[in-house]
């Protein structure tokens, strides 16, 4: 029953949405039908499905995803690590912050993208280079949620760790981090999502291994479409699981936080 | 325009409707304001004060009972009925001389330049035509909201805590400025608070509400010369009487004062 | 008070300063290859050599170009879109779930499919760097106009207004700070996306600049590229940061308190 009555309420929920869904697939299906579009252009829904179809079965889907999450991982732990450990020194130390503040403002200013040629002057085309991008991707939004979160733990928690007589590690530990989590949560999420799509650009531009950014600009050149597609659909899947997954994450470690207000 | 008219509520009954329940929150109300008068509603918070207020505003829908304006059901909120909100609710991005002449057809008319800068003097609030919402404190913030309700001159004034945001002494004196205003205005005004002492410095009429659901407990007639003395014999003898109906009720005698 | 404020500023000149001098060290005594690390003084020397041949200024004229097309194309029909599904139950109805699965899809998956339609020229460029735009502006205004706090309405309510007089009164000013930022965070996305563009699809430009570069291994050139694009990102920003100042006074000095 209950199953039923949330497929009910769902659909009664939803409709518009689906509705408008539908009707765009319908445009497709019956334009790529009647080749008012040539199929070198847009491939049509079944010759999608069986692209995928095929790209998983030659392994050729996993392996490219596999490599690129690979690497983000490596560069997501590389740019959060050192954004955390700067985010933190410069939100608790005022000298810190003096210090880096200006040059971490400075190269922020360089639009992402912008990077990948110096790198790859620097670091060649292969792996260390998609690493470092993606880490100097990874690495601002955590260093300013961090610093942004310390700095909001209200003064006058401090002035009660200041009662207890807490001393300095005590501080970060029992009101300092704990305070900032939520926003550290948050430029979490951001991160990572910008890392995922730092990984495709990597990949676009160097063209040296297997990765997701790869199968989808050899694609691309290749003049094969349905893969195009089948790229463009896992990519924007990965990127909403990322963005949900650690939404939720968020959501949960600042419940207090809503509750308090 | 025909300013004042006489306000009748009958059988008034309010419920709220969440997905799986229904609470009633007011349930019978039987009111009649007539032209003129000062009526203040107090009651415990939670009551249906505002509810009340909002419904008489037209803000609020579906409700059964009558409420009429001059004998003609009210039909949706109109210029006719100033409101004053809790929180003043002044616009942030517009000066104060703009956000008083919000209510007005054409602001920028002679006659709407000279209404507004008219309510500004009322409400004490000259020289503040170009300051912002931001620059004010409570009590003015609270003025410029008065006078944005006036300026469209309404037949009634509704107030709903228009004080319970400020301090003591700031509150004393608005009490003195809203009874001036009300006198000079010949409006009617119906207010909510929360404060047994205001209640009785300005009122014909008090209302007392119970709550639960909230329902009209007394209406106990003010009978005092103006301006009155708090500390004179009658009125303590009235503030007994307005406290004694709290005390009745048994379940929380001293909730009315938060 | 004085010294206390100069003397926090020129902290901030400490670490750049020793960077500078250890790079000027190595590069000078070439204990870093001068092919990876040009010294100061050729970065300089460059510079002005590609500023007083007019290249900088060509190429960048090209990127801002497409940026200024993009931005306008991919801004405009993003506050279209947002002022539509905010003010409109149905066209928030209807579309807003088409938006908001298209908008998972990171623009840069889009590439070949543009390149195959618009083949690799202006077209393509531009019309990548507004769908970029489009989004942040799309979301921000959608989310300002849907934000307006409902104590306000009923205010307005209240003085029985008309829907132009509404808009006007309550719902643009409202909505304002949102689309500011909205504005913002999309003309840098079409910065950054001119760049893209301009690294996978060859032309003029000052991206493409540094492709050549890079290939050419001209460390030089690609490090006066990558300043260059930052200090122009910068200038945008703070252009519009400005005139933000100037139209939500109000809003600042609100939240200052
Ligand atoms: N829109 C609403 N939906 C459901 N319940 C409401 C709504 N507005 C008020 N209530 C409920 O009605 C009761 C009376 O509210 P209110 O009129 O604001 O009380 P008062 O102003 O006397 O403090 C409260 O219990 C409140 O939770
Ligand atoms: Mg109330």
């Amino acid at each position: 029953m209950s199953i039923t009555t949330n497929v009910a309420t769902f659909i009664r929920t939803r409709y518009h949405g689906l509705v408008s869904f539908l009707a765009l697939f319908i445009v497709w299906s019956a334009v790529s039908h009647y080749e008012l579009v040539s199929a070198e252009y847009l491939p049509s829904p079944p010759a999608v499905a069986k692209a995928f179809v095929k790209v998983i079965k030659s392994g050729q889907l996993g392996v490219s995803l596999g490599s690129s999450l690979v690497r983000i991982a490596e560069g997501f732990f590389i740019g959060t690590t050192l954004g955390f450990l700067f985010g933190v020194a410069m939100g608790v130390s005022a000298t810190a912050e003096r210090l880096f503040a200006p040059l971490f403002n400075a190269l922020r200013q360089v639009p992402i993208i912008g990077w990948i040629p110096l790198i790859i002057v620097w670091c060649g085309i292969n792996e260390p280079s998609k690493i470092s991008f993606i880490s100097i991707g990874a690495f601002f939004p955590i260093l300013l949620s961090t610093f942004e979160g310390i700095r909001s733990v209200s003064k006058s928690y401090l002035e009660v760790a200041q009662v207890f007589e807490y001393n300095r590690i005590k501080l970060l530990r029992k009101i300092v981090v704990p305070g900032a989590v939520p926003n550290i949560v948050s430029g979490i999420r951001l991160s990572m999502g910008t890392s995922w799509l730092l990984v495709v650009w990597a990949e676009i531009n160097t063209r040296s291994a297997y990765g997701i950014g790869d199968l989808l600009s050899s694609a691309g050149d290749g003049k094969k479409p349905d893969i195009a597609f089948v790229c463009i659909i896992v990519i924007g899947i990965v990127a909403f699981l990322i963005n949900e997954l650690f939404g939720h994450l968020e959501a949960r470690l600042s419940t207090w936080r809503k509750s308090y207000r | 325009m025909e300013r004042l008219g006489t306000l009748e509520v009958k059988n008034l009954s309010k419920k709220f409707r969440s997905r799986n329940d229904e609470l009633t929150v007011l349930n019978d109300i039987n009111l009649t304001v007539q032209p003129g008068e000062f009526i203040s509603i107090i009651g415990s918070s939670g009551c249906g004060k505002t509810t009340f207020l909002r419904l008489v505003v037209g803000l609020e829908k579906g409700y059964e009972g009558e409420i009429l304006l001059d004998g003609q059901r009210l039909n949706g909120p109109s210029l006719k009925r100033g409101v004053v909100f809790q929180d003043h609710r002044l616009l942030p991005w517009l000066s104060i001389e703009k956000n008083v002449g919000m209510g007005l057809k054409d602001a920028k008319s002679d006659e709407s330049r000279k209404a507004i800068q008219e309510h500004l003097e009322l409400v004490g609030l000259k020289g503040f035509e170009k300051h912002y919402p931001h620059q004010l404190s409570g009590g003015m913030s609270q003025r410029a909201a008065i006078a944005r309700a006036l300026v469209n001159r309404p037949g009634i004034l509704l107030l709903d805590e228009p004080l319970g945001a400020l301090d003591a002494l700031t509150r004393m004196y608005m009490h003195q400025e809203l009874e001036r205003i009300w006198k000079q205005e010949k409006i009617t005004m119906i207010m909510i608070t929360h404060d047994v002492d205001e209640a009785i410095v300005l009122s014909d009429k008090i209302v007392v509400m119970s709550s639960r659901p909230g329902t009209i407990k007394k209406i106990i007639p003010v009978p005092l010369a103006r301006p009155r003395d708090r500390a004179s014999y009658d009125f303590v003898k009235i503030k007994e009487e307005v406290l004694e109906e709290f005390q009745l009720h048994t379940e929380h005698p001293f909730t009315y004062t938060i | 008070m004085k010294i206390q404020l100069l003397k926090n500023k020129l902290t901030g000149l400490i670490i750049p300063l020793v960077l500078y001098v250890a790079w000027d060290l190595l590069s000078r005594y070439e204990l870093v290859p001068s092919t990876l690390m040009p010294p100061p003084k050729v970065l300089f020397e460059t510079w002005w050599v590609m500023q007083s041949s007019g290249e900088l200024l060509l190429n960048m004229k090209m990127s801002l170009l497409r940026v200024g097309a993009g931005f306008l194309v991919g801004a405009s029909s993003g506050f279209l879109l947002g002022t539509a599904m905010g003010l409109w139950k149905p066209v928030e109805q209807y579309l807003n779930p088409v938006f908001n699965f298209f908008r998972q899809v990171p623009v840069v998956a889009w590439i070949p499919f543009l390149l195959l339609w618009l083949g690799i020229d202006e077209w393509f460029k531009i019309v990548f760097i507004s769908c970029g735009a489009f989004i942040p502006m799309t979301l921000k205004t959608y989310d300002g106009i849907k934000n307006v706090p409902a104590s306000y309405l009923e205010v307005v309510r209240v003085f029985e207004y008309g829907w132009f007089r509404l808009l006007r009164t309550v719902i643009v000013p409202s909505a304002l700070p949102s689309i500011f930022t909205g504005l913002r965070l999309s003309l840098s996305e079409a910065w950054m996306l001119v760049i893209g563009a301009e690294l996978v699809a060859a032309g003029e430009g000052i991206g493409n600049v540094m492709v050549i570069a890079r290939r050419l291994f001209q460390t030089d050139v690609v490090l006066v590229g990558v300043i260059v694009i930052a200090i122009t990102g910068f200038a945008m920003d703070r252009l519009l940061g400005l005139l933000e100042t100037r139209f939500l006074g109000w809003h600042r000095t609100q939240n200052a308190q």
